[in-house]
């Protein structure tokens, strides 16, 4: 099961990602009309920076979900074979529970649109968008690396 | 291949990327395949890195800042960002028609030898406008001339000359709006400064500096290196020729010309005909010199001597992937800097002529007006004695060739329209009163690897002239067409409109007109004042039933050049990709919109050929109907 | 072979039965439930009731769910009393079931006020299916309704019967809306919201009669003033359903008592869900926090615990997302403080015009509570760093930028980092 890891020595912040992400999951695939669409898509991946490095925050699919936990409308699943949180958009009434509880802050609200913003591996790709838009390859799309359980 | 085919519709041009895949040869569209996803901020224009408190980038989504550092928006940013392409693209016209005007100056004092008056009524035309007495003799004229055109570039007091040929209508809207353009150097400069940090902060008033900054390239630099050009290196007459990669030839030292100034190409011309050099190239075993040119030196020596094409700028790279090059003599302007890197993979010697443009690690001959033909022999010379070096087995030219008529000035044109000895417009305004022709259009500007080679050149011409008009063409663009075959006087008949057939049936011309390299966009200009002069398609030119287009456009002269046309009241359409100022709503409103009323033309940004040539062909229907002209016959 | 049951078929009951069968395939899982419905999503009643969702979209486990788990699942049965020295439990219908463990995860259940005519038809709770079924059987003659209670359930009612064309005013005994969970401030703004969107809030003030002749008619108000008013909601809190444990022996207080494994004092019986009182992290005492995520978690581990994983539960905390007419408001912890304990800090900052409010309510330099309205994006931060008691000195400053985040945290929270190479 792959995973999204961050070199993050290579991440110069300059936000292709999150460019290339709002695009993957736009109507029109490209940034010359995406920025005009009436929903507009936005990215869920940000660039946040802390003590001189920049960190690539997104969905980090989580074993124990919080925010599947947290989820009154039932739209969020984790699919255990796919290692992905599952969101079925056409549950989700918009109520913020995830964004709530998400210990990463990698959830964002969508206002307008009344569905959160979070990172769903473009799960119809081979790989993430982000990952190819990354000019210094610090994105990288690779087989999960067990960590060492302190429990 | 159905990859390759995604790339250019040309056939030559498939086969060289075959080739350069086979050899695992990095080329353009590589490249750019290396480059993508493209940054989406750069794309819109929203990033800034004017000062150094930035880079600063408005988040196009909304959602993060709306504002740089010092507190300028989208629209400011993207105005700033465009008015330094329009600087720029300005800068590499004008630079080189201070070189053209430099090569006047040193011939008229009899410093550069190999040149001369070669075009004596046009030095005497330039000369009234400049208020010279015509009646000195021709050395005199000369070396007043040359002193007054290098002095539009330093200009400081007063209007360009050149604005005078505008119709007065068009010259009183440039002073109402403060935009008439004075000295050439000045104009950029100003439009640099007022991109400085904390000028000027309306994206309306920039887009006012930027169009009086493109005027000051269309009605002055651009047009004074045509201009002169045509004096010391004679005016283009039509002239029949081949183009294509097919144009290298096996058995023959290759010398491509690529570039753009015409002034040492000329030159080269000359060499590679020059009996001592013939003689050596035949002595290493080959049949002969076989020079040709690439881009707009390829115009340039196409329109004044018929020099075979070997293609526009999307395959300079292709040209020594035949392995048959043995020189590429390059100057200035749209010269890929990969070039160093794929002529390492072949014999080929690429040399660099200009001190303005140099490679590291690349032979440098510098040019010289005053040793014009001497550099010149020395050139071809080593591209002669290259010859020795090349590997057959790696020789590979397609065999893609087709021919074309070119050499159709502003002069010529209508010469040939009104009769030898009738040279007027009133013909041409005729057949556009009557509806015989639909009207005309400019197709011009680049090749872009983002869009498929030649593709939307091709098919909007085809579109036009089908509908009756007459496609005015310059650049890679002209280069895209005739490749397809539509630059010769039998393609009317296969693809013109009924009306536009039975004009060029008439006067034996081709329904598409090349009327040369990127700086002589200018003819068009002047060509369509004389239209205005001659009567009955209204006062302006913004009246004339016309519009232009850059199909595939990539370079900052092609701003400068869609920016000095509209401003001179021509709609014109960006293709390939939009301006880079869809960050900014405002600007691109306003662009797109709002500067009709400002200035009586406006651009648009349309992907799409067919939608391009339906949009140009409703504004030259709005037009004729403005002009209560009757409805296009056919 | 264990058997298990599980009263009560919610968020926590749910979750502990999937979180059983998970670690055993093989015991027996019984659960009852009062309702006649198979599982669905409780908060979401609100949204079925303004017709923003179909009833499809509120079903939480389908009928295949119970099957596929091999779970008995019983409904529509009352449990009264709970036995923990036979080991079962006793139903309304005095049919008596055996447990090897039992979950008791019955919920709650809406607070009646003792005033006159509140038995009346057309008097509701905002709790059920079938609440939502019978106020749906009055829409058509109803044209204006009154909500008891400002609180969450009691603004959601509103929020439905509004968006069903009624007349909506809430009665509210304190001096805002959602006094549990929000400040003055904050509720402002949500309250602007309402009444922007014709929701006519009646603050200070409380029912104290409800008018009619068998059906409703009007609401007296402590003013004297008498609202008309054909539907009645009653949102003034929940109580949890404890009356089956009663007389059983198992530690009550709001709720059921519950150590650190959520057993009871009753070693082979665990509480979950709204029923329980369990440690409250940011109160650090014994809290009812009845809220959906609390519910599922506890369920989770209770079902493992009784499942002999031996999980700790480090508690529950408040809080509340809540959203009206695009505004998002969420709520942490506490935002009461004590004026006279230096040991409080609050900072807050407000920016009315873009309808922004943060406040922090911070403790001995650890988050307590937060209020975030308007921008709500890093919530799930401040909620980590009040679960993880985190001393949050060095990163306090900068609660309030936009671009604030969890790589701020990394260093200070408890994680082993692993995406970050």
């Amino acid at each position: 099961m792959k995973q999204l890891y961050y070199d993050i020595k290579k991440c110069l912040g300059c936000k292709s990602c999150e460019i290339a992400c709002a695009l993957a999951h736009s109507l029109t695939q490209s940034i010359l009309t995406a920025i005009k669409e009436e929903k507009l898509s936005l990215p869920r991946k940000k660039i946040l920076y802390s003590k001189g490095k920049n960190y690539p925050v997104s969905c980090r699919h989580c074993k124990d979900p919080k925010c599947v936990d947290a989820c009154m409308a039932h739209a969020l699943v984790y699919n255990k074979e796919k290692g992905i949180v599952e969101h079925d958009e056409s549950r989700c009434v918009g109520c913020w529970m995830c964004v709530m509880v998400c210990p990463y802050g990698a959830i964002r609200p969508n206002i307008k649109t009344k569905i959160p913003l979070r990172c769903d591996k473009c799960k119809d790709k081979d790989e993430p968008a982000c990952v190819r838009a990354c000019p210094t390859g610090a994105i990288i799309w690779q087989e999960e690396v067990v960590v060492d359980n302190k429990k | 291949m159905s990859d390759i085919k995604s790339k250019s519709i040309d056939l030559a041009t498939q086969e060289g990327i075959k080739k350069a895949q086979d050899e695992n040869i990095k080329i353009v569209w590589d490249r750019l395949e290396a480059q993508e996803p493209q940054c989406g901020f750069g794309q819109l224009g929203i990033c800034c890195t004017v000062c150094s408190m930035g880079p600063c980038r408005i988040d196009p989504f909304g959602e993060g800042a709306q504002v740089g550092v010092c507190g300028a928006n989208a629209d400011t940013i993207a105005a700033r960002n465009l008015a330094r392409k329009i600087a720029v693209g300005a800068s590499a016209h004008s630079d080189h028609g201070r070189d053209v005007a430099h090569t006047i100056t040193l011939t008229a004092h009899g410093h550069a030898h190999d040149y001369g008056v070669v075009d004596e009524e046009k030095l005497k035309v330039l000369a009234e406008e400049f208020g010279i007495d015509t009646g000195k003799p021709k050395e005199q004229i000369t070396k007043e001339l040359s002193k007054k055109l290098l002095e539009e570039f330093g200009k400081q007091e007063g209007d360009l000359t050149f604005v005078k040929r505008a119709p007065k209508k068009r010259q009183q809207i440039w002073k109402k709006l403060g935009i008439t353009p004075r000295g050439i150097d000045r104009e950029i400069v100003e439009m640099l400064h007022s991109t400085h940090i904390g000028v000027d902060n309306d994206y309306k008033n920039l887009i006012n500096t930027g169009m009086r900054c493109a005027l000051s390239d269309g009605w002055g630099g651009s047009m004074v290196a045509t201009d002169v050009q045509d004096i010391i290196l004679g005016s283009p007459v039509p002239v029949r020729s081949k183009v294509n990669l097919g144009v290298l030839k096996e058995g023959y030292v290759n010398i491509v010309v690529h570039g753009h100034e015409p002034i040492l190409s000329e030159m080269a011309v000359k060499a590679a005909a020059d009996p001592e050099l013939v003689k050596l190239a035949k002595a290493k075993g080959a049949e002969g010199i076989n020079l040709v040119g690439m881009c707009c030196t390829a115009n340039e020596i196409l329109m004044r001597h018929g020099i075979p094409v070997a293609g526009n700028f999307l395959q300079q790279e292709l040209a020594i992937i035949t392995g048959a090059v043995e020189l590429m003599m390059v100057d200035v302007q749209c010269i890929m800097p990969a070039l160093k890197e794929i002529a390492s993979c072949y014999h080929t010697k690429l040399v660099t002529t200009s001190p303005k443009a140099k490679f590291p690690g690349v032979v440098h001959i510098e040019f010289q007006p005053e040793k014009a033909y001497e550099i010149a022999k020395e050139i071809i010379r080593f591209g002669v004695e290259n010859f020795s070096n090349r590997n057959k087995n790696r020789v590979d030219i397609p065999k893609h060739e087709m021919d074309l008529v070119a050499g159709f000035t502003k002069e010529i044109v209508f010469q040939i329209l009104g009769g030898r000895y009738r040279a007027t417009y009133k013909p041409l305004n005729e057949a556009i009163i009557s509806g015989r022709l639909r009207g005309l259009a400019g197709v011009v500007g680049c090749n872009n690897a983002k869009q498929t080679h030649d593709y939307f050149h091709t098919t909007v011409v085809k579109e036009l002239i089908k509908k009756d008009v007459l496609v005015l063409q310059t650049g890679c663009s002209a280069i895209a067409c005739a490749k397809q075959g539509l630059l010769v006087p039998e393609a009317a008949i296969e693809y013109a409109g009924k009306g536009l057939q039975e004009i060029c049936d008439a006067v034996g011309i081709p329904p598409v007109l090349h009327l040369g390299s990127c700086v002589d966009n200018s003819r068009i200009l002047v060509a369509a004042a004389q239209m205005i002069a001659e009567g009955g398609l209204g006062e302006d030119l913004s009246d004339i039933p016309a519009a232009g287009c850059a199909p595939e456009w990539m370079s900052e002269k092609a701003v400068s050049i869609g920016f000095y046309f509209m401003a001179s009241g021509v709609y014109t359409i960006f293709g390939a990709s939009p301006l880079a100022t869809l960050g900014s709503k405002n600007l691109t409103d306003y662009l797109t919109g709002e500067l009709e009323n400002v200035v009586g033309a406006r651009f648009d940004f349309c992907d799409d050929p067919f939608k391009m040539a339906e949009l140009m062909i409703a504004h030259i229907d709005k037009k004729r109907q403005a002009l209560n002209l009757k409805p296009a016959m056919y | 072979m264990k058997k298990f049951v599980i009263i009560g078929n919610s968020a926590a009951g749910i979750s502990a039965a999937e979180e059983i069968r998970r670690r055993d395939k093989d015991a027996a899982i019984t659960m009852i439930s009062s309702e006649d419905y198979t599982a669905y999503c409780r908060c979401l009643i609100s949204y079925y009731l303004a017709k923003d969702i179909k009833e499809e979209k509120i079903v939480l486990r389908p009928q295949s769910f119970y099957k596929d788990n091999n779970i008995e699942l019983i409904l529509d049965k009352e449990v009264t009393r709970v036995d923990p020295k036979k080991n079962r439990i006793i139903c309304a219908d005095k049919k008596q079931v055996e447990y090897d463990a039992l979950l008791i995860a019955s919920g709650a259940s809406p607070k009646f006020p003792d005033i006159k005519g509140v038995k009346r038809k057309g008097v509701f709770g905002f709790r059920t299916i079938k609440d939502i079924r019978e106020i749906e059987s009055l829409l058509t003659v109803a044209k204006a309704a009154c909500v008891l209670g400002g609180g969450l359930v009691g603004l959601k009612a509103a929020y439905a019967l509004k968006k069903r064309g009624l007349e909506v005013k809430v009665i509210i005994k304190s001096q805002h809306v959602l006094s549990q969970v929000l400040d003055a401030a904050a509720a402002g703004l949500v309250e602007q919201q309402l009444t922007g969107n014709a929701i006519e809030l009646i603050k200070g003030h409380d029912a104290i009669e409800i008018i009619g002749e068998g059906d409703v008619r009007a609401v007296k108000l402590d003013s004297g003033k008498a609202l008309e008013s054909g539907l009645i909601i009653v949102a003034k809190g929940v109580a949890a359903n404890m009356n089956l444990v009663r007389e059983s022996g198992i530690a009550l207080n709001q709720g059921i008592l519950v150590n650190d494994m959520l057993a009871t004092n009753i070693p082979n019986i665990y509480a979950a869900g709204d029923v329980t009182e369990s440690l409250d992290i940011t109160l650090n005492k014994p809290n009812v926090n009845a809220l959906w995520p609390v519910a599922v978690e506890q369920g989770r581990i209770a079902g493992a615990n009784i499942a002999q994983a031996g999980l700790k539960y480090d508690g529950s905390l408040g809080m509340n997302s809540i959203e009206f007419f695009g505004l998002p408001v969420v709520s942490l912890g506490v935002y009461k403080t004590d004026a006279n304990d230096p040991s409080y800090e609050v900072l807050q900052k407000s920016d009315p015009g873009q309808k922004v409010y943060k406040k922090f309510v911070i403790k001995d330099n650890v988050l307590i509570g937060a209020i975030l309205a308007g921008k709500i994006h890093n919530s799930g931060i401040f909620l980590r760093l009040m679960r993880e008691k985190i001393n949050i000195l060095s990163v306090k400053e900068r609660f309030f930028a936009d671009d604030f985040g969890y790589p701020e945290i990394r260093d200070i929270v408890r994680e082993e980092e692993k995406i970050y190479l």
